[in-house]
């Protein structure tokens, strides 16, 4: 019975360590880009509106202006924000799942490291969504799935102007209409 | 068999325990309190009455002066004003580098200078005077037989006067706008024509917006060269320089650059400052040769208080700015590229084009090629003992590889360099493909061969170096450039340094400075290694036998 007790104590230990060890990497992704931020982001701007599915641009932000506001310095990030009420609607009209709106809208993060590169940072939507049920799992599939297709540069293609603005929806996701959820 | 079958079972169950708890964990745990419905009460307005006006220290007032109170036809006859009173001032610009665009380097005895040297900007002054010397401090020069010795033609309010309406527009020689003109052309962009008298009499110390109507539009507008010199540091917020902060030290350009008989000290030609021959470095107060614009000034060489001492044993080896000047530009973007061979392409009617990046800079213009921008640029870190090199006109080059336009020399052994942040600017630029020399091009001008206004390269060099008096095979190829910048300004405030690990990491900020250990940069040394690890291994194996020992031992009685 020890035996037994300590082998699942260990175990759970073990699980639990490699749980914390991995879950960041599972719960978010990160690559690196071949373009600049602005670029970067002018292009998944693009990508987003390219895609389908419902997708519009709900915000550019820039959390590094806050820091500098306070005094200090921080590398570059810039957030595009994007949504889709394709995607949204079903969540939102669930009370079980309503909460989830806190993911809304959907934000991929582009910045640079130390190492001067350029980086994009998301969150694993599939994966995310298996935690909440069948039917979120399913939404969160299909918006991992155009994630993926934000991300994809064609660098032939001429470097598309940034879009400052929030396209429809001036304050980001605040004001709702046809820029956001 | 058994016993694995319950670890492989007690391992199934703890993982879906932790999986549920994770579950379990994201779905309440971190539930917040019921929303409070009243917002917080917003913060009182602090008193709004508007600040007194800050008196002057001066003992002049200027706009008493009978002598400014006329109406000034010219920019000349301003100077001529000043000098009623100001006798040696002239005398005085006219021995700085300000005025005559030379410098010599007596320890390389290269000429250089804005009129001498060749850059991967604009590159070069000779046969463009007419633009160039918008940032002369004086008026009229339009081409080599100018004037240096003319009292009158030296710009005091350039450097002095407080109005902001003072404009030297390029293509002027260096005089202002006499009438309103539309700049850049066809822009529709109107540059008022100043009221001289008013500019006359609103002269006072120089202010960083008198220095950086030049500096930070150095290479031919805001934010191009340097990358730690631009428009934001008119007025800038604490982030971007804790020195200039407009509510805290508030410095001007001259705090640093202390101007005595209007020499100003502190250039891109004499950057540094030698810590490490036994001589301490200039002090504010101290009357000797040594440059009194840098950190060491002030702060000296063990600039970090007791409990950081440690940081004070790097001083002789990184530059203060290594640390304290984390990135460069992070007030806008500077330029990083300039690529003059791909300059020329024209609409198909045949015009001037121009293109924008995705921040909205110019990525391309038919007069000067294409350009990359960048913001909060990393530095590049090399070994540097204040000794530049330039490949001048005359330098022979070689087109295979990347022309360095200026070297910065250095090494750890030298017991005088320092590790110091540079901001790398490349490009391409045309050079004498026969003789193997940079070129000088003939841009500005409405004469038929200046590049500019016929976008033929053939008519342009042969412009530029028969102005220059220069032999040319005429025959030419665009060569790789690099040209570097010391980097000073832009102080971050000091929590913003760099960290020990930004630079003491595998891939960290010094990853390619060569000649040093640097312990957790992954410096390796091969025997070194094989005597550690079989040193670990034998006192493993020693750990093992002797407890082996100790068991058989203990079990044998």
């Amino acid at each position: 019975m020890l035996k037994i007790i300590s082998g699942f104590v260990a175990a759970l230990v073990l699980a639990g360590v490699l749980a914390y060890s991995f879950m960041s990497s599972l719960m978010f992704w990160e690559i690196p880009s071949p373009f600049g931020v602005e670029e970067t982001a002018a292009r998944i701007q693009q990508n987003i509106q390219n895609v389908g599915n419902g997708w519009t641009l709900s915000g550019l932000r820039n959390p590094a202006k806050a820091v500098e506001a306070d005094g200090s310095n921080t590398l570059p990030v810039m957030m595009v924000e994007a949504c889709s009420t394709k995607y949204s609607g079903p969540i939102l009209k669930d009370d079980k799942v309503r909460y989830l709106s806190i993911l809304m809208p959907c934000k991929i993060s582009i910045y640079k490291k130390n190492d001067g590169k350029t980086y994009i940072g998301g969150m694993n939507a599939g994966l995310m969504g298996k935690f909440f049920g069948p039917m979120v799992g399913e939404v969160m599939g299909h918006v991992a799935e155009d994630q993926a297709k934000f991300v994809i540069f064609d660098a032939s293609k001429p470097a598309p102007a940034l879009i400052r603005g929030t396209p429809g929806a001036a304050g980001g996701a605040a004001a709702g209409g046809g820029g956001g959820c | 068999m058994l016993s694995k079958l319950k670890i492989a079972l007690s391992t199934l169950v703890a993982g879906a325990t932790v999986a549920a708890a994770l579950t379990a964990y994201a779905t309440t745990a971190s539930a917040p309190a019921a929303a409070n419905a009243a917002p917080p009460q917003a913060a009182m307005p602090a008193a709004t009455a508007e600040p007194a006006k800050k008196e002057s220290s001066s003992t002049a007032d200027h706009s008493k002066f009978k002598a400014l109170q006329v109406k000034f036809k010219t920019a000349p006859e301003v100077t001529k004003a000043c000098l009623t009173c100001h006798t040696e001032a002239a005398k005085q610009i006219q021995k700085t580098k300000h005025w005559t665009w030379e410098f010599l380097n007596t320890e390389t005895n290269q000429k250089l200078g804005k009129k001498h040297i060749i850059n991967n900007f604009c590159t070069a002054v000779e046969s463009n005077q007419k633009f160039c010397t918008a940032c002369h401090v004086g008026y009229g020069w339009e081409d080599s037989k100018y004037d240096f010795s003319k009292q009158e033609n030296v710009d005091c309010v350039v450097c002095h006067e407080s109005t902001g309406t003072y404009r030297k527009v390029p293509g002027l020689s260096g005089h202002p706008t006499y009438k309103d003109m539309e700049y850049p052309p066809h822009s529709g962009k109107i540059v008022k024509a100043p009221d001289l008298a008013k500019v006359a009499q609103s002269v006072g110390k120089t202010s960083r917006a008198n220095c950086g109507a030049c500096h930070f539009n150095g290479g031919g507008g805001d934010a191009v060269k340097h990358g730690d010199l631009d428009s934001t540091l008119k007025d800038p917020p604490k982030f971007l320089d804790v020195h200039m902060e407009k509510k805290g030290l508030n410095f001007s350009c001259g705090a640093c650059h202390m101007t005595s008989a209007h020499q100003v000290p502190g250039s891109r030609y004499t950057p540094t400052v030698d810590v490490n021959q036994g001589v301490p470095p200039h002090m504010r107060g101290k009357v000797d040769g040594s440059n009194p614009a840098s950190c060491q000034s002030c702060h000296g060489s063990k600039p970090h208080p007791a409990k950081m001492a440690k940081l004070n044993e790097h001083t002789d080896k990184i530059a203060c700015q290594t640390c304290h000047i984390p990135e460069f530009a992070r007030g806008q973007a500077t330029k990083m590229s300039w690529d003059w061979s791909t300059a020329g392409q024209l609409s198909p009617e045949g015009k001037p084009i121009t293109k924008k990046d995705s921040g909205g800079h110019n990525a391309y213009d038919s007069k000067k090629g294409d350009f990359t921008w960048e913001d909060h640029v990393i530095p590049e870190y090399i070994w540097f003992n204040g000794k530049v090199n330039y490949t001048l006109r005359e330098t022979k080059l070689d087109p295979t590889h990347v022309v360095k336009i200026n070297s910065f020399e250095g090494s750890p052994t030298d017991g005088k360099s320092l590790i110091w942040p540079v901001k790398v600017f490349r490009g391409q630029q045309p050079y004498d493909s026969v003789s193997n020399t940079l070129l000088v091009p003939h841009t500005f001008g409405a004469d038929g061969d200046s590049y500019w206004s016929n976008f033929n390269w053939d008519k342009s060099l042969a412009a530029g170096m028969k102005a220059a008096n220069a032999p040319y095979s005429g025959q030419y190829g665009f060569v790789k450039t690099e040209m570097s910048w010391p980097i000073t300004h832009m102080v971050a405030p000091k929590a913003d340094a760099l960290t020990c690990a930004q630079c003491h990491s595998k891939d960290g900020r010094l990853k390619n400075v060569q000649g040093i250990y640097m312990p957790g940069r992954g410096d390796q040394n091969k025997w070194l290694d094989y005597a550690g690890w079989t040193f670990a291994l034998l006192t493993l194996i020693g750990v093992i036998v002797h407890g082996a020992g100790r068991i058989y031992t203990h079990r044998k009685g």
